[in-house]
């Protein structure tokens, strides 16, 4: 007969054991999907060929090189770190405001970004001064992180609740979306298309500098958030409890909306806007793994770059020839999927 | 002092003779319909500001002697013809402008104020027109909307929409001298090809390149896509894209190694300050267009195609997309496509003479440049 409390411990072991399998299958889910993403495109090479190129790049021919190594790699890659950046960013806005809202895009700093860029796209308008060649990006990220700023100011006045930060946040996207009309309205239609392009979000931005960037943001980020793993577990039971617990609110609210704002900017600034995946990549990852930060941090990354990757297959397929840019693609493929599992499920979600 | 009215009458009607008096006019406008205008229109109102394109080839003398109001995108989008007839034609200055129809910011209380006898509508801007009810409201003050179209379709419907304002403004003939003289110069390309064997050399165009990071927006089968077409070429994004406009995959331009590339290119520097957009257009520097053609050889999508590999590598002028002068570019781009075809054919000529028999403007080159240019 097993103690009440070895039976406790066998379940725990379980859960423990069932969580890291389904981490597991994400990954491996996970690099499938990028060597799917690698063997596939217009360019009808044989999966010899790719291999070859992957394995042995000098000895293969310069345009088989280039299409592997220059145009399909970093956007194969870019998906994966922006999917994850975007979806670790979400998961963590969910859970120091308390949220299930809370995501870059309703957070007003993925239409920050935006304005930013469109700035530069309608009338060269250099936020920062240095690196005009970047100018994109640069007030892409200048406008993003003053916008996170400007949530973070606004949070610290009393009497400010999770929910008002929420609200505060879909009043920036209003106003900044009334801005891009402004700027639009005013300026050339050939300005006007690079604008809209550049909103609808597209990996074809992708070059080895922005993905090394990236990359590195993530790479930094990862650790310092699961540092924080059980602090920010316990700031899903409410301030209060969480204080209780030794965890300090107010300095872990400013230190993970910094991390993740950075994320959040750095990926918006490379390749636009993708407002889908901070919401709904961390919502599949909790439905699946449930809120233990441990497996939830992993798995909302993973599941981010899951769905990215998978967005980036499909959107080079449907129309062969051509990219759909990748925020289409996510959204339009994704929300039925995110509808689905939402309603399925008999209890609360959230 | 005061006429009595026998000899009033007779004076009114001989002053209306000598100024041509408007008589009842049934046009077909490009949108199909059926519209009663009072020609010769004296007051005219420019619902696209490049509708210039066409009534400076009607009336190069005073192209703005009938315009009462026109929309500011010349000025936008062709800001080097915009200067050009600004310099010639200071008064075009001061005309009201409006906003653009298809973006609903058109003032329909300052057009009736302006009392047009008509308003030149672009066809694009029809949809956007009637949602709003522009139409029906024109209408009840007496103001006919007539439409035209010389981008949308502009090999076909640039000569109807000439015919179409040489009725309005009762320049018919004039107007028939121009279609002829279109015709004459496409035939140019298209006779001598209809005679020859040739083999069609694959083509890339690449719309704006270097206006942005990204690679590679083209046409489809519509406008420059139709002109390489004709210019005895393959698009090699026909049959890829659905519609006239469209982004390839840059590993599709890889794929199908096009033999020449067609950079469309203007003066973006308020737009894209130091972008890597070649800035084609009247009076550009050849040098520098040619010095940033060659720097957007490099881009990973051109790495390895036969177009870098033999330079034959070309910028045109953007504008040609949406301009009833597009015969000169399906000349140029004929004579890169087979210059042993069209070895007599000389599209600047063209261009020139075209300023000379038609234009207000007088001619400035700076169109175009190849990197297989000597």
């Amino acid at each position: 007969m097993m103690s009440e409390q070895e039976a406790g411990y066998d379940f725990y072991r379980a859960l423990i054991l069932r969580r890291q399998l389904i981490l597991a299958g994400f990954a491996a889910a996970l690099l499938l999907s990028l060597c799917v993403d690698l063997a596939l495109g217009p360019a009808r090479y044989g999966l010899d060929e790719v291999v070859r190129a992957l394995l042995w790049p000098g000895e293969v021919s310069d345009q088989l090189r280039v299409v592997l190594w220059e145009i399909r790699m970093p956007v194969a890659l870019m998906a994966l770190v922006v999917g994850a950046s975007l979806s670790v960013a979400g998961l963590q806005m969910q859970t120091i405001l308390n949220n299930p809202l809370a995501s870059p895009y309703t957070l007003g700093i993925s239409a920050g970004a935006g304005f930013g860029a469109a700035l530069a796209l309608a009338f060269g308008v250099a936020l920062v001064p240095i690196a005009v060649e970047y100018i994109i990006p640069l007030n892409a990220f200048a406008m993003a992180m003053l916008t996170a700023m400007a949530i973070y100011g606004l949070s610290l006045r009393r009497g400010v609740s999770s929910e008002t930060i929420v609200l505060l946040g879909i009043a920036l996207v209003f106003i900044f979306n009334a801005l891009m009309s402004l700027i639009q309205f005013f300026a050339s239609q050939q300005a006007v298309a690079a604008v809209v392009f550049w909103t609808l979000g597209s990996l074809t931005k992708a070059t080895w500098s922005k993905l090394a960037i990236s990359t590195g943001v993530l790479v930094l980020a990862l650790p310092l958030l699961a540092r924080q793993g059980w602090a920010l577990t316990a700031m899903r039971l409410g301030d209060a409890k969480a204080e209780s617990m030794g965890v300090k609110p107010r300095r872990l609210r400013l230190e993970v909306l910094i991390i993740v704002s950075l994320l959040a900017s750095i990926s918006v600034s490379f390749v636009g806007t993708i407002g889908f995946i901070g919401l709904v990549g961390p919502h599949i990852a909790r439905m699946i793994l449930g809120e233990d930060q441990r497996f939830l941090l992993p798995g909302a990354a993973l599941s981010g770059a899951l769905i990215l990757s998978l967005g980036s297959i499909l959107s080079k397929m449907i129309i062969p020839g051509t990219v759909i840019p990748i925020g289409i693609v996510t959204a339009i493929v994704g929300i039925p999927f995110f509808l689905y599992l939402i309603l399925s499920r008999k209890g609360a979600t959230w | 002092m005061r006429l009595p009215l026998p000899l009033l009458l007779p004076c009114m009607l001989l002053t209306s003779i000598a100024a041509g008096h408007a008589a009842s006019v049934e046009i077909t406008d490009i949108a199909g319909r059926q519209v009663t205008v009072e020609a010769p229109a004296k007051r005219i109102i420019l619902g696209e500001g490049r509708q210039i394109y066409l009534l400076g080839a009607l009336e190069r003398e005073a192209p703005f002697a009938r315009v009462v109001g026109w929309r500011q995108d010349l000025l936008q989008a062709d800001p080097d013809t915009y200067a050009m007839y600004a310099e010639k034609f200071p008064e075009l200055k001061a005309l009201p402008t409006f906003g653009g129809f298809k973006d609903g910011t058109f003032d329909v209380e300052q057009a009736a104020s302006l009392k047009p006898d008509l308003v030149l509508m672009n066809l694009e801007a029809r949809a956007a027109t009637e949602d709003a009810g522009y139409d029906d409201k024109l209408a009840h003050l007496g103001i006919p909307i007539v439409y035209v179209d010389f981008r949308d379709d502009p090999l076909n419907h640039s000569i109807q929409s000439m015919r179409i304002m040489g009725k309005v403004i009762g320049k018919e003939d004039k107007a028939e001298e121009y279609i002829a003289y279109v015709h004459q110069q496409m035939a140019r390309v298209t006779d001598v090809l209809a005679m020859a064997k040739f083999d069609r050399p694959k083509v890339f165009v690449d719309r704006a390149g270097g206006y942005s990071d990204t690679c590679c927006m083209t046409f489809g089968n519509g406008n420059f896509g139709e002109y390489v077409e004709i210019a005895g070429g393959t698009n090699i994004a026909n049959g890829i894209l659905p519609s006239t406009f469209g982004v390839l995959n840059p590993e599709q331009i890889i794929a199908a190694n096009p033999d020449q590339v067609i950079v469309t290119g203007g003066q973006w520097e308020a737009y894209v300050p130091g972008g890597n957009w070649v800035g084609m257009g009247p009076g550009s520097n050849l040098k520098i267009a040619r010095a940033k053609l060659e720097k957007l050889t490099q881009r990973t999508a051109m790495t390895g195609i036969a177009a870098v590999k033999t330079g034959q590598f070309h910028a045109i002028w953007h504008q040609f997309y949406d301009n009833p002068y597009y015969f000169v570019a399906v000349q140029r781009v004929a004579k890169w496509l087979h210059p042993d075809l069209f070895d007599d054919l000389d599209p600047e000529a063209t261009l020139k003479d075209l300023h000379d028999r038609f234009l207000p403007i007088a001619y400035k080159p700076g169109y175009w440049v190849s990197l297989s240019d000597q």
